[in-house]
Order: structure tokens, then C-alpha cells, then sequence
């Protein structure tokens, strides 16, 4: 801002710099050819004759000022003020045209600028840490299992900690997500907690705005429970107060001393840190099979200065052998890994983003194509003037400049409206993004994203400049003038404008494409069977307070008291518990083996508690036995439901119900045995639509008792309307606690999908704007061609040429050029098309149906944008035209 | 006006430029009429190249120039060598020596 200021200040003083300078050159020439006079008259010339002598000699003063300019270099800042008026009274005397291109610049600028602030932000910004750098995620992976980058058991961790001497430090954060009434003044509320290791925010180096953070003794159990604030809260709940230090806090029953606040902003591990607690694992747990064997942290580790990551990995990989040498049971091969923390957070999203930011970096390749087609079509229109301007004695560089100097203002009006665009397009993203895409934090444009919004636009301008000033700058001037005189432009300039032309329609076709494969690729993730009837069914999560419902049986008559008295709400067709809603997540896996399986086990299946007519409910179809009753008890028999994946991978052969099962590898004589009674169909676990379903085992709730369930219920009518019904019946029930979580079903599925659909409502914006912007290409060519062959087409009008004729001749042409395009688009789509498959599901980037379809999307609207001109080539009368020029 | 005149080789009139004012402040015609009586009548400026070489060395920073009064009372506009126009001077003089020299030794050869 303060640069372009500062460059008016300076035209401004260069134009009273040139006035000044003209004036004193005037003076100086009259001082000299004075002087020379009198001289003359003294060596005993007349007067008049000496003054005529004087000025003969001096020879032509317009020529000496010429040259004088010259060498005072003011010349080149004239001139280019001179261009900078001429483009401006060209491009106000074509308001259209100026501001489609204006528009077409802003679009890519616009749309590259919000898609680059979101890359900024998830994979460009560094971590709010101290030396993020030096900071990697540790996670552990079993092959057997078909684990990848999970989490860790606690004892693992610990190990780790003690005996990786690559790091400083190792902490670790509990990996679910953990929500917690708050209790104290008012109204119970529900908080997003994080629960980890005492040096959990010294291995961030993130110390705390007001008191301190956790120390390692914090940990465990033992001692006081502490607890830090977010600034947020902090500042919400508690007034901003200082005084909180030290204060106790209720959460879900359980008081806590508030120890510090923690800095604005800072809310890692992501989602909604409101607090934080520690750990609290109980010291005995270190060496209990149970610690080793359920994984659930994620250990942080801050590597020693100068070590790098491949250190430290191959001293994970030792102590990890070691560890399964020591531990068979819970260890076999069990192994582990580091990345930088940064990585690990952007994950998967980073490829997806990359290749969004590719498809924006085509569609401001073809913003620039097309604004510099518009101004090479409009040059043709002026190659008159252009040719007269040369042969005048503008020189060829001059123009050329002419051509960049327009570009330029283009560039600079477009560039400012594609910023605005920019940064209400990165506020839609933020409103869109699917839950867990991007870091925390809101998208801002910062000097980089700034910076990066000004090279495009400098970039583009120069781009969109040259192509006409090149062409401009290689025609002769009589060339054009004499083919000016009837048809207006070179040879080497239609074959410029058509090549231009090829190459929008090829990327518009690449993009097109893109987003069509997206939609088929939603399409397919919509077809997807959750496995269960989401329509009409509400949900709400509930923990009961454990001071009050401290064992088993207190939990399993609240959570039996809570479903009986929903299910008598009015409306309500059916209602139960679960321990984990379906598309969220998995709450745990294990092993498991079958009675007469002896040495066999299968892994990795997923369990979850039911209570109350679940299935039904949920319209989880029965295929085989029976289901729960409810009369189950805690003392047995015990027994489960297990699912059709299930079924079929580990029972392909015979009838899984009546068999009897241990969550183990190896049965015991310790074993808890259960009885398989009944299958169910599939449900979708994970909170993806598009991960593969897991087998899995569901145990009635009285056996499996837990503090936190989920309950569903089923009504006729709109299950939003339900919602507050729910609500105050939790209050009428147990006034101590709220809802940790209440929506309807349908939200859980649509969010199941929320990421591909994202990405797909992004793509899908990108075509239209590229289809916009190669229509208006083709349309432009067809129509420059059109108004120069008007006295050819009024020929052959007259000499009883047909309609079909003429619209032949001219949408002939664009058509031509469409399908050069398509093809070339359709070729390179097969080479680059593997790139998308990062964000596509079950769909080949070849799918032919998709090609099919956008071949003729854009082959339809590409000659109905040939066809406009053509049809009003047809009406040309014959005698206007050939009075025409 | 004498008969035979020399064509200023290129480049060498802004050395005879910065000579003549390295004695003084001088007005443009001043230079001129200097030159000429100095190359007793030999070397004529056309004032098509000295007012052009005028401005460029003192765009190059080579001399400055203000308005000021000539010796005869009159507002010209006079023209100072700058320490860098000196430093320029020196070089190009020895330059200028080295090339004489050097021609002066080839036409002399036998």
C-alpha cells in the first residue's frame, strides 16, 4: 500500500520534474545562442546577421531537446505514464470487456489465494510450540494387526521415554475424546478436556500465561487431582480472574485445584481443549499386562538438539525388539515409529491438499490463458491501430510495453478484487470444513498469504501481458496493415488465439473432469450402507456422575431408568444405550479365539455395549439367532452379539451362533468365556463413511458395564424436535449433569461424509469457473473470427450460400477447436490423473462413465459457445456486409 | 574559421567536457568556446552532442550544475566537476595516454 503510494508521489514529481527541466533546457539554448551573437557582432558581424549565424550554428533546437530528454532518462517514466493513460482510456472506452477480464483475473486470483490461506494454515504455519521442530509424534504398529500409526500402550510409552536416548523428554496425550461436566456455579456444563502426562506442555515448551503447568509426579494417582484452564475458559467462566489459581473446579463429580491457565489459543491436542487434566494412571498399573497390552496414548517426544529423526527412530526400533522379547503376550511384533509432530498432525490431508492446491494452480493457469486470448483477440481487433502506431515511429519494444503496460492494470484491478475474493472464499472454507481437516485455529491472511496473492497476480499479469506483446511485437507493420485493411489479423496471430483456445478447453476439461470424478466418487460413499436407519432417530450422550453411581449396578439402573422413561415419551417407537454411536468411532479392539481354535486367533475386533432393544432401534437387521433381551445379568451367562463381517471372515464355513469365545490370543484357565447367540448386519464404526467396516462384537450392557453411553431413540416424527425432550428429562433424572453430546443421527452420518464432500463442493467450484472462463474463450475466437470473414460470409450469402453453409463455416471452426482441446485434455487427464485418487473412493480416475459424461458436458456447451456467433453470422446481410471495411 | 577540424572520436568529448570544467564553473557555452581555444580552433562542439553529454554526466554524477551568475553578470547555468567527475577525469586521462601512446607507436613503426 505504502509502495504504491509512494510511486503516484513520484510520477507526480517526475511530470513538475519534466516541466522544470523543459523550461531550464529553453533557457540554457537562449543563454547560448546569445552569447554566440554577441560574439559574432564583436568579431564585426551585423546584428540581424549574427543572430541568424547564431542560430544556424546551434543548429535545430527541437532536436537538441529531443536528445537532451534522452540523456535526462525522464523519457522512460513519461513514456510509461503515457502508456498507463492510453491503457486506461482503451480499457474505459471497452468497460466489458475490461471487466470480464478484471473478473477472470480475480476468479483465479480469488480462488488460488483462499485455497493457498488454508495450506498456509494446516501445512506452511509452524506449530505454536517452542522449536516445533524438534518435536515428533510416536505411534506403534503391529502388521498382524494391520496397525499403522496407532496409538500406544502406556507401559510401551513409559519404556520409551526412559530408554530413547535420542529424546529430551517424552510426553503423552490420551487419545479420545474426552468431555466433562463442569459443575459449580449455574448450570452444569459440558467442557472438551484433554488428559495427559505431567510434562506434557514442558515437552511443547509451552509454559503457562497465569500459575504453572502439570510437573511429571502429576501423572499418577495419589495426589491432588490439578487442573489448567484454557484462556478461553478462563476468560468465559471465570471473568478473566487471577484469583482462580488454586480454586477447585467439579468435573463429571470429581473437584479439581485449577494450577494455572494456559496462553491464548493454544488448544492441542486438537479439537476443543477447554481443559486440562492429567492422566492420573494409577502406579501400580506399570506392571500389569492390561497397561501394555490396551493402547490408547499418544506419546510426544522431544528430540535432543542435532539428532535427527532416524536416529531416534532406530533407537525406537531397539528398545521395541527388546520390549517384544520381554513381553511375548502383548508385544509380538509390535513395533513403533516417530514423525515430526507437525506431519502427523496434517496426516492424509496433506495429499488431498496438495492436489487442491494443484486444480487451483489450473484454474489460475487458465484465468491467465483467457485474459491474455481476450487481450490478444482485442489486439487483432486494433492490429490497425497497432500497425499505424509503428509505422508512425512507435517502436516495436513500445508497443509491446503498450500491451504489458495493460496487462499490468488488469492484473493490479483484478488481483485487488481476487484478494477480497480470497478472503470471503477462505471464510466459507473456514464455515465448511469438514471436522478434523484443518489445524485449529482460524484461516488468516498473513504476510505470507499476502505475499503469495501478490506473485500470483504480478505472475499472471506478466503472463497474460506477454502473450499479446509478443505477438504484437513479431508482426510487421505492413503486414498487418495490409491484411488490416480487410481481414484484420495475421495468420500467425488467429493460429495464436486457436492454440489459446485448444488449451483453455484442454484445462477446463481437466478440471471438469476432476470434479465430475469427485461427484461419482460421493456418489459411490453415498451408496455406502452404514448398516443402519439414521432418518428419525436422535441421540444423547450421557456419563453418569461416578460420585453417585459408583459400581456397576448404580450405572446400569440409571442408564435402565433413563431408556424406560425416553422410550414413554410421546412419539418415541423405541429407544436403548450404546457404548459408541455408529460412523465416530471405535471405542477398543482386541484379540479374540474361538473354543477349538488352539493355536489360531483373530485380531483387531471391535466391541461396543448395547443396552435395551438396540438393534431394533437402530434397525440393525438380525440375520442369524437372536439378540439381547435384557435380562442379562453381570454374573452371566455371558453372552454376544457378534456382526456379519465378523461372521463371515472368521466363520465362513459354519454357524457361528453357540460358539463360545475369549478376548484373548490364547485361552486360559483364568479365560472368561462367552456365548456367540445371534448376527447382526454390518454397522460402519469408524467416523468415516469411507473406511472399511471392522468385525466386531457387541456385549449387553450389564456385562460390559460402562460410565459413558449414548442414547438412541427412534421417533415417528422430526428427532430434532426431540432433542429437548431428551434434554430435560437427563435434568428431571439427574440434575448434576447435562447431555455431553445431543444430535440427530442424520448429522452423525452426514459428517461421516463431511471431508469428501468438501472437497468435492471445492472442485465443483473450480469447474464452473473453469467452464465460465473457457466458454468465454471459445466464444471470444469464434466471434473475432466471425466479424472478420463477415464480407466473406456476405459473399457467399450472395452467391446463395444455406444456412447450414455459413453456420458451418463459422462454428466449424470453434468446433474444431473445442475437440482439439477436449482431446488434449482427455490425454493429459490419463497421465495425471492418478493425482486425484488421493481423494477419490472406490473410483478409478479413469472411470469411463465420468469421462463419457464430461466430454459432453464440455463438448456441448463448447460449440453452443461456437454456435452464438455463427447464428448471427447467418443473418449478415449480403450488401451491408460487402460495404463493410 | 580554420580550415581543418577534427571529428571528436567518440567518447572523448566527455573527457575534453570534464577537463575544461575541472578549471572552474562554466556555462555550456563557455565549455564549448573553451574547448575550441584550447585545440587552438581544431575541435568544434556541435552542440547537438554537447548539451545531451552535459546532462548524461551529470545524471552519471560526474558534474553538477546550478544557476548561477556568468563572469559577464548574466543567470546561466554553470557546471561543477563533482570528486567523483575528478576520479572519472584521472582515469580516462590515463586511459586516453595509454591509448594515444600505443597508436602513435603503431603508426610510427617501420
Amino acid at each position: 500500500m505504502k509502495g504504491w503510494l509512494e510511486r503516484l508521489r513520484r510520477t507526480a514529481e517526475s511530470s513538475s520534474r519534466r516541466r522544470r527541466m523543459e523550461a531550464e533546457m529553453a533557457e540554457e539554448f537562449d543563454f547560448h545562442i546569445e552569447r554566440e551573437t554577441e560574439e559574432l557582432i564583436r568579431s564585426g558581424m551585423g546584428a540581424e546577421e549574427a543572430r541568424r549565424q547564431a542560430v544556424l550554428r546551434f543548429g535545430g533546437v527541437e532536436r537538441h531537446r529531443e536528445a537532451g530528454r534522452d540523456a535526462r532518462r525522464a523519457r522512460w517514466a513519461e513514456d510509461l505514464v503515457r502508456d498507463l493513460r492510453f491503457s486506461g482510456r482503451t480499457l474505459a472506452r471497452d468497460p466489458g470487456f475490461a471487466a470480464v477480464a478484471v473478473v477472470a483475473i480475480a476468479l483465479g486470483v480469488g480462488a488460488s489465494t483462499a485455497i493457498f490461506s488454508v495450506v498456509n494454515q494446516v501445512i506452511l504455519r509452524p506449530l505454536p510450540f517452542a522449536e516445533p521442530d524438534r518435536l515428533v509424534m510416536i505411534w506403534e504398529k503391529n502388521p498382524e494387526k494391520g496397525w499403522e500409526r496407532e496409538t500406544a500402550a502406556p507401559a510401551n510409552f513409559l519404556d520409551l521415554r526412559e530408554q530413547v536416548a535420542a529424546f529430551q523428554d517424552v510426553a503423552a496425550y490420551e487419545d479420545f475424546p474426552i468431555r466433562s461436566v463442569l459443575t459449580g456455579d449455574g448450570e452444569p456444563t459440558v467442557v472438551g478436556v484433554a488428559s495427559v502426562t505431567g510434562n506434557f506442555f514442558d515437552v511443547l515448551g509451552v509454559p503457562a500465561a497465569l500459575g504453572r503447568t502439570f510437573r511429571w509426579e502429576e501423572t499418577w494417582s495419589g495426589g491432588p487431582s490439578v487442573a489448567l484452564l484454557s484462556h478461553a475458559t478462563w476468560r468465559d467462566r471465570f471473568g478473566g480472574d487471577p484469583a482462580v489459581l488454586g480454586k477447585s473446579v467439579v468435573l463429571d463429580g470429581q473437584p479439581h485445584e485449577v494450577v494455572g491457565v494456559m496462553p491464548e489459543g493454544l488448544d492441542f491436542p486438537g479439537g476443543a481443549s477447554e481443559l486440562w487434566v492429567t492422566a492420573g494412571w494409577d502406579a501400580e498399573s506399570r506392571s500389569a499386562a492390561w497397561f501394555r497390552r490396551a493402547h490408547w496414548v499418544r506419546p510426544v517426544g522431544r528430540l535432543h538438539p542435532e539428532v535427527s529423526i532416524e536416529e531416534a527412530n532406530g533407537q525406537i526400533a531397539a528398545v521395541m525388539a527388546g520390549l517384544e522379547e520381554r513381553f511375548p503376550a502383548t508385544n509380538r511384533l509390535m513395533g513403533a515409529g516417530a514423525t515430526p509432530l507437525q506431519r502427523f498432525i496434517v496426516g492424509d490431508t496433506r495429499t488431498a491438499l496438495l492436489v487442491v492446491l494443484a486444480a487451483v494452480g489450473l484454474l489460475l493457469l487458465l484465468a491467465c490463458v483467457n485474459v491474455g486470448n481476450l487481450l490478444l483477440v482485442r489486439a487483432m481487433g486494433r492490429g490497425r491501430e497497432v500497425a499505424l502506431r509503428g509505422a508512425l515511429g512507435a517502436g516495436r519494444l513500445r508497443l509491446a510495453r503498450q500491451m504489458v503496460v495493460e496487462g499490468a492494470a488488469l492484473a493490479a484491478a483484478g488481483g485487488a478484487v481476487g484478494l477480497l475474493l480470497g478472503w470471503g472464499a477462505a471464510r466459507i472454507l473456514e464455515a465448511f470444513q469438514p471436522p478434523g481437516l484443518m489445524a485449529p485455529g482460524p484461516i488468516t491472511l498473513d504476510g505470507r498469504v499476502l505475499l503469495f496473492a501478490l506473485t500470483v497476480t504480478a505472475a499472471s499479469g506478466i503472463l497474460f501481458g506477454l502473450i499479446p506483446a509478443l505477438w504484437s511485437a513479431r508482426a510487421a507493420p505492413a503486414d498487418a496493415l495490409r491484411e488490416g485493411g480487410r481481414s484484420g489479423a495475421s495468420r500467425a496471430a488467429r493460429r495464436a488465439t486457436g492454440t489459446l483456445v485448444v488449451l483453455e478447453v484442454a484445462l477446463a476439461l481437466l478440471l471438469v473432469a476432476g470434479a465430475g470424478l469427485l461427484v461419482r466418487s460421493f456418489e459411490r460413499l453415498q451408496a455406502v450402507d452404514p448398516g443402519f436407519e439414521a432418518a428419525g432417530v436422535a441421540a444423547m450422550t450421557v456419563v453418569a456422575p461416578g460420585a453417585r453411581y459408583d459400581s456397576a449396578e448404580k450405572r446400569a439402573a440409571f442408564f435402565q431408568e433413563l431408556v424406560r422413561r425416553v422410550e414413554a415419551l410421546p412419539g418415541v417407537r423405541g429407544a436403548a444405550a450404546v457404548a459408541q454411536l455408529p460412523l465416530t468411532s471405535v471405542s477398543w479392539t482386541s484379540d479374540f479365539t474361538v473354543d477349538g481354535w488352539g493355536e489360531r486367533y483373530g485380531s483387531s475386533v471391535a466391541h461396543r455395549a448395547v443396552s435395551g432393544d438396540y438393534f431394533g432401534t437402530m434397525r440393525v437387521p438380525v440375520l442369524g439367532g437372536r439378540t439381547f433381551t435384557g435380562d442379562e445379568r453381570a454374573e452371566g451367562p455371558l453372552v454376544v452379539v457378534i456382526n456379519e463381517t465378523m461372521a463371515r471372515r472368521f466363520f465362513p464355513d459354519e454357524d457361528p451362533v453357540g460358539k463360545r469365545v475369549v478376548y484373548d490370543q490364547q485361552a486360559g484357565p483364568e479365560s472368561t468365556w462367552r456365548t456367540i447367540i445371534g448376527v447382526v448386519g454390518t454397522e460402519r464404526q469408524a467416523g468415516r463413511l469411507a473406511a472399511e467396516p471392522m468385525p466386531e462384537i457387541y456385549e449387553p450392557f450389564p456385562q460390559e458395564p460402562r460410565a459413558r453411553m449414548t442414547l438412541v431413540a427412534r421417533t415417528a416424527g422430526d428427532p430434532g424436535a426431540l432433542l429437548p425432550a431428551l434434554r430435560g428429562l437427563l435434568k428431571e433424572i439427574e440434575p448434576t449433569t447435562a447431555p455431553h453430546d445431543l444430535r440427530v443421527m442424520t448429522d452423525v452420518y452426514d459428517d461421516a461424509s463431511a471431508r469428501e464432500r468438501f472437497f468435492m463442493g471445492v472442485l465443483l467450484a473450480f469447474a464452473a469457473i473453469a467452464l465460465a472462463l473457457s466458454l468465454m474463450g471459445v466464444y471470444g475466437v469464434t466471434a473475432q473470427a466471425a466479424r472478420q470473414r463477415t464480407r466473406e460470409i456476405g459473399v457467399r450469402v450472395a452467391l446463395g450460400a444455406r444456412t447450414g453453409d455459413v453456420l458451418r463455416l463459422v462454428a466449424g471452426q470453434g468446433a474444431v477447436l473445442v475437440l482439439a482441446g477436449m482431446a488434449l485434455g482427455l490425454a493429459a487427464l490419463l497421465v495425471a490423473g492418478r493425482a486425484t485418487s488421493a481423494l477419490l473412493y472406490q473410483t478409478e480416475p479413469t472411470d469411463p462413465l465420468t469421462l463419457v459424461a464430461v466430454s459432453l458436458i464440455l463438448g456441448g456447451t463448447g460449440l453452443a459457445a461456437a454456435l452464438v456467433p455463427a447464428l448471427r453470422a447467418r443473418r449478415v446481410e449480403p450488401t451491408v456486409a460487402l460495404r463493410a471495411e | 574559421m580554420p580550415e581543418q577540424r577534427a571529428d571528436l572520436l567518440q567518447g572523448t568529448l566527455d573527457l575534453l567536457i570534464l577537463k575544461t570544467v575541472l578549471l572552474g564553473p562554466l556555462h555550456g557555452w563557455g565549455i564549448s568556446k573553451r574547448i575550441q581555444q584550447l585545440s587552438g580552433d581544431v575541435l568544434q562542439v556541435n552542440q547537438g552532442s554537447l548539451y545531451p553529454a552535459l546532462y548524461r554526466l551529470e545524471e552519471r554524477g560526474l558534474m553538477s550544475s546550478e544557476w548561477g551568475l556568468s563572469a559577464e553578470g548574466r543567470r546561466a547555468r554553470l557546471y561543477t566537476l563533482t570528486r567523483a567527475g575528478k576520479r572519472q577525469l584521472a582515469a580516462e586521462r590515463a586511459g586516453w595516454t595509454l591509448f594515444t601512446g600505443a597508436v602513435a607507436r603503431v603508426l610510427e613503426a617501420t
